[in-house]
Order: C-alpha cells, then sequence, then structure tokens
C-alpha cells in the first residue's frame, strides 16, 4: 500500500469464514484474482469504492459493516455489547 | 514441474526478490567491468571468460525470476489483470521512470566529470554494445523488476 494511503480496516476475513468461502471462490464471485481478497484482508490493499460496494452487495450488508477506517471491534461486541472483562 | 517453480517464484520473500532485482540490475554492468578490467592483466583468457560467463548466468537467470514473478502483469499478456495488479503496476512504471530517471542523471554526470577532467571519450564497439545491450535488455526488463521490488509478500493461501 502506498505510504500516502491510510489503512482501511475489514471483517472480510470472519465474513468468508462465516459463508464457507475460500479466497478462490470469493474472488471467482468478485472477478478478481484470489491473491487481491488475501492483500485486502491483510489490509495492504485498499479496494476501490467499487469494489467495497460489490463486497457489500454480495454480503448483503452495508459497506460499513465491513470495511472502516478505525479498527474494527468484533462484531458479536458490536451486537450484545462489551464481554465481561474475565473474558477478555 | 513448470507450476511448481512458479509456485516457488510467486510466493518469493520481498528480501529474497529484492536480492534477485539487485542481481538482475548490477550483473550486467558488472561482467562488463569484469570483462573490461581483467582483460588487459596478465590472467588466463579461458578463467576472465568463464567469470564473465558466470557473471553473466546469473543475470539472466535473476532477469528471468524477476519476468517470471511478474506474470506477464506488466504487459497484460497472459493474465486477467484485477484492479489491485493495475495500480501495482502504476506503481511499478512510475519507479521505473524513478529509476531509470536516476542511472541517466548518474551516468551523464559521471562522463561529464570524466571529459571535463582532461580525459577524452571515443566512441566505438567496445563501449556502444554494452550500452545498446544494457538498454535493449534493461528497459523493457525495469518495471517487471520493479514489480518484484515493490510488491509485499503473498498472504499464505486460506
Amino acid at each position: 500500500m502506498p505510504d500516502y494511503q491510510r489503512q482501511v480496516h475489514n471483517r472480510l476475513a470472519v465474513l468468508r469464514a462465516e459463508r464457507g468461502l475460500s479466497r478462490k471462490q470469493l474472488a471467482e464471485k468478485l472477478g478478481i484474482n484470489y491473491q487481491t481478497i488475501g492483500y485486502i484482508e491483510r489490509g495492504d490493499y485498499n479496494p476501490s469504492l467499487e469494489l467495497a460496494l460489490t463486497i457489500a452487495d454480495l454480503f448483503r450488508l452495508p459497506v460499513e459493516a465491513i470495511f472502516s477506517l478505525n479498527p474494527m471491534t468484533p462484531l458479536s461486541e458490536e451486537i450484545f455489547g462489551e464481554p465481561p472483562a474475565e473474558t477478555r | 514441474m513448470n507450476t511448481t517453480i512458479t509456485r516457488r517464484v510467486e510466493y518469493l520473500p520481498r528480501s529474497r526478490r529484492r536480492l534477485v532485482v539487485a542481481v538482475a540490475l548490477a550483473g550486467y554492468p558488472a561482467a562488463v567491468a569484469v570483462l573490461a578490467g581483467l582483460k588487459h592483466t596478465s590472467l588466463n583468457r579461458g578463467l576472465i571468460l568463464a567469470l564473465f560467463l558466470l557473471v553473466l548466468l546469473l543475470t539472466v537467470a535473476a532477469l528471468a525470476v524477476g519476468y517470471r514473478y511478474a506474470r506477464g502483469r506488466i504487459d497484460g499478456r497472459g493474465a486477467r489483470l484485477d484492479e489491485r495488479d493495475l495500480a501495482l503496476r502504476q506503481q511499478a512504471y512510475a519507479l521505473s521512470h524513478r529509476v531509470l530517471a536516476a542511472i541517466l542523471i548518474a551516468a551523464t554526470a559521471a562522463t561529464v566529470i570524466y571529459l571535463t577532467s582532461g580525459n577524452t571519450l571515443r566512441l566505438d564497439a567496445n563501449n556502444v554494445l554494452p550500452a545498446t545491450i544494457w538498454v535493449i535488455v534493461y528497459i523493457p526488463a525495469l518495471p517487471s523488476l520493479m514489480l518484484a521490488w515493490i510488491e509485499t509478500d503473498q498472504p499464505a493461501d486460506a
């Protein structure tokens, strides 16, 4: 990723695992190379707006549920609130 | 066999790739320098030739690895390029331009310093030929080498 770009955080790996998709399968659905999925998941590549919207559409989620400029909290935490201190 | 080599090259860590790029870039000038530096010595001609060919072989091997790593992503042949590949290609071309500019400026400056120091430069096949070969080999190869230089390590398969 070029130095002038901010890192875009994402939940792609979690969502992909949840739907039981391999990188190759997801890449085929999106029409991109499977390596690109890995780079996006690792935060080494920021997808274009078009690709981000296509991913959001594929997972039927709002784009901000998948991509964020701030580090992402676990989805369970967002839905059910903060976990008890002893489990953190 | 061919696929195994491709996958090995594809997953070369960036530090190794950068070493390969450095060998590819410095190899040919080093081979020419070895030949020019040693041909007026009393060293055995066969040994000089063997040394020259060895450095040249390393250069060719490093260039081949660079091309293989780029997997047609520079010229767009034999590869379906997605948006990351296209962005990477642009970065590789931009870096190639900067490297080429630096080399040309350094070569021009060195020539000017050499000439203004009272030396003369004779243009003949002995010095034009290596420069021509350098242009023919490196200008097309530079974007592939720069792509191998800048791309971060491939994520592990999952």
